[in-house]
């Protein structure tokens, strides 16, 4: 997934790091795009709302944190370990383990597994380790019909959209927007916007889907290492349907996914709710463990992905990414993704979250810009459930494309990359340090107004000034002024 | 990315070399494992009582219906709680005691239903094997009493019976309480709902849209889970 497949059904814009504008510049659309703006502010706000209250109750929540923060990451510095227990449990349950070291492997395997069963169509809980693989159009070029299930994934399915959040992927499209997406999908008459009519719409149109698909795919919140288990949490119902009803499931997990025992969800149901949509408990949780007789699917297959994981796990500074249990609380409390919502990252994972996993999944060849797109206010650290210190790795990544950008031929003239090699020289010799500055204060003069600030500069010194001011420089530089003090004593 | 082997052994070397650093021997493992910090509130506070109206606030909260009976009461508390809801169907699991099947209703007892059948009933009446009242959650490990996964999915309408000495306060309580890890859990949160929308939530999407609670007093009994 590191590269353009040359293939027309995989190799799409929406969403694909390979193919996705810079950040700066995928945003610019998004900005001038009011009603998206209000639809993502309100959506947060009320999620923020909602999680801050209740976290506020939990008086052992710090504890809750450094216990899950604890739990991932033992399961990752003993990974190896832990995958094969699990392996062996769910085999020894009977299911099937299938190991895929790439996205191409993993489509490969479950297309196999639906031809084996004769299974036309499937239907979906929500994944997005199935849309970083980009498993439905690939599904559906095979000939396929793929119908996702959750409420957001349909009225992104249907009205061909793309997700802009992990947990709310619809995050950004409002109810009219819905009833009209339905209205003209569905076929439905006069369907009203309110939220109750659209609920029921989307339960009608999948009850026959549900009775009647043979075969469905899901996610995996955590796979249990002890019991060989697979739990997953939701909402709807629709994961609770397409756990139960099919003959054949398919479950695609990410290596990390793995926890030691069944014990550690009573830290992890604790945390990942009340983070992820502001509830006590999330209404349905699933615990399943191979194949039970006479009880849901009697053909149970994981899929475990790698898709560049185990290199994320070499990188100490890194590893910590793959502790994310996906709750999406650092996006809603990050205030650049308040702004963007999540179109502008170009992945399937945005937010603070996606702009430490995506380029990294991408083995720093795509995605550069996402280490940038944030203040590194430390809002998403702070909320995060497993102690992600996010901040952190942002500036190891920006660190990485920096030096990956400085070593560019091309750039070697890059106004930035010039000034720093110039400043370079500058800053480690004191009397080019005092010249440059009595020239600068000398050329600046016409361009500092009578504030003494300078509102703009012409050429390369415009990409400063076009957003914000700068300071003009003082008549009396600062060592200047220490000097005369200094003789002034004497 | 041309490593020898199958993908199995390609992922687990790759991960072998990434962790050699920190990966421990099992019995490291093991002592690794029991000194994670836990010093996350184990077991709750509240009197048996205050934890019994903790419950029934919790999932009242949740657009649950919730009333209490006394033991010697349930049956008649299920029949009123049946005809009240003014459905005639109701699927029940295959360990359902008989006593509580009571006339004037039409059961389907659960030996191995098509999910057509269940489809088709008004509603269901099961047991359950804990109740959280923290988070107002009730633990389903689908017993013979409690029935398979899919009876308490297709029916629109779910009265399930718990008793107040399966409710623990703190959700540690019921996992300390699990001597051996169940094969399948359901944990129920109220009705299926969803958020999907403007982030406003709408009660009941695919789940059964009703809950209904018998909280049954048996307070001096003690908490039993496997």
């Amino acid at each position: 997934m590191t590269q353009a497949l040359g293939n027309p059904v995989l190799d799409r814009a929406v969403l694909d790091p390979v193919f996705a504008p810079p950040f700066p510049q995928a945003v610019l659309p998004v900005l001038r795009n009011p009603q998206l703006r209000k639809n993502v502010a309100h959506a947060i706000d009320v999620i923020q709302g909602k999680r801050a209250r209740l976290v506020a109750e939990k008086t052992d929540w710090q504890a809750l944190r450094a216990a899950a923060s604890q739990v991932r990451e033992l399961a990752l510095e003993d990974l190896g370990a832990y995958l094969t227990e699990f392996e062996e449990r769910c085999t020894a349950a009977g299911g099937h383990v299938h190991w895929a070291a790439n996205a191409e492997e993993a489509r490969q395997i479950i297309l196999d597994i639906l031809r084996e069963e004769n299974a036309k169509e499937v239907i979906k809980i929500k994944t997005m380790t199935s849309a970083e693989i980009k498993l439905n159009p690939f599904l559906e070029a095979a000939g396929i019909g793929v119908f996702e299930t959750d409420l957001a994934e349909i009225i992104l399915q249907l009205g061909e959209g793309e997700p802009s959040h992990i947990v709310v992927p619809a995050l950004h499209v409002n109810r009219s927007q819905v009833r009209e997406i339905f209205e003209r999908r569905m076929g439905l008459k006069d369907l009203s916007d309110d939220p109750h009519a659209l609920t029921d719409a989307a339960r009608n149109y999948l009850r026959r889907k549900f009775l009647d698909i043979p075969a469905a795919i899901s996610g995996a919140n955590f796979l249990i290492a002890e019991t060989g288990s697979v739990a997953i949490l939701e909402s709807e119902g629709n994961g609770r349907m397409c756990l139960t009803l099919p003959r054949t499931l398919i479950t695609l997990a990410g290596i990390e996914k793995v926890i030691p025992s069944y014990k550690d969800l009573e830290v992890m149901l604790q945390v990942l709710a009340r983070s992820a949509t502001g509830e006590r408990m999330n209404p349905y949780t699933s615990l399943w463990t191979g194949v039970t007789p006479g009880d849901g699917p009697q053909n149970f297959h994981v899929v475990l992905l790698d898709n560049e994981r185990s290199s994320i796990l070499a990188r100490k500074t890194e590893r910590q990414t793959l502790k994310c249990i996906r709750c999406a609380a650092c996006m809603n409390g990050c205030p650049v993704y308040r702004q963007t919502g999540g179109h502008a990252y170009g992945s399937v994972y945005p937010g603070p979250i996606g702009a430490i996993l995506t380029p990294q999944l991408m083995q720093m060849h795509h995605a550069q810009s996402l280490p940038f797109a944030s203040s590194l206010c430390g809002a998403c650290y702070e909320v995060c459930p497993v102690k992600i210190n996010i901040p952190e790795v942002l500036l190891e990544l920006r660190s990485q494309v920096v030096n990956q950008e400085r070593r560019t031929p091309g750039r070697f003239f890059d106004p930035m990359y010039l000034g720093l090699r110039i400043a370079n020289v500058l800053f480690s010799r004191a009397w080019l340090f005092h010249l440059a500055q009595w020239k600068a204060r000398i050329g600046l003069r016409f361009f500092t107004g009578k504030d003494g600030w300078i509102h703009s500069l012409p050429s390369v010194g415009a990409e400063w000034t076009q957003t914000r001011d700068l300071r003009g420089l003082p008549k009396q530089p600062f060592h200047a002024w220490w000097a005369a003090r200094a003789k002034g004593a004497k | 990315m041309n490593e020898p082997g199958t993908s199995r052994q390609r992922i687990l070397g790759r991960i072998a070399s990434a962790t050699k650093a920190v990966a421990k021997n099992p019995t490291e493992l093991a002592t690794a494992y029991a000194a994670l910090s836990r010093t996350y509130i184990q077991a709750g506070a509240m009197s048996a009582e205050a934890r019994v109206t903790r419950m029934i606030e919790r999932l009242r909260e949740y657009d649950a219906e919730v009333i209490e009976c006394a033991p010697s009461q349930l049956a008649g508390a299920i029949a009123l709680q049946l005809a009240t809801s003014g459905r005639r169907t109701f699927v029940v699991p295959a360990g359902f005691p008989s006593k509580w099947l009571t006339a004037g209703f039409e059961w389907k007892i659960d030996h191995d239903l098509t999910a057509a059948e269940i489809e088709e009933a008004d509603g269901v009446v099961t047991a359950a094997t804990c109740g959280i009242a923290d988070s107002g959650t009730i633990v389903l490990h689908h017993t013979e009493m409690e029935g398979r996964r899919v009876i308490t999915l297709l029916p629109d309408w779910h009265l399930c019976i718990l008793r107040a000495s399966q409710v623990v306060e703190a959700l540690p309580e019921y996992f300390s309480l699990c001597s051996q890890p169940p094969r399948l859990v359901t944990w129920i949160s109220g009705p299926s709902a969803t958020a999907d929308i403007e982030m406003t939530r709408i009660k009941g999407v695919h789940g059964p849209r009703y809950l209904q609670v018998i909280l049954v007093r048996d307070e001096s009994a003690q908490v039993q889970v496997n």
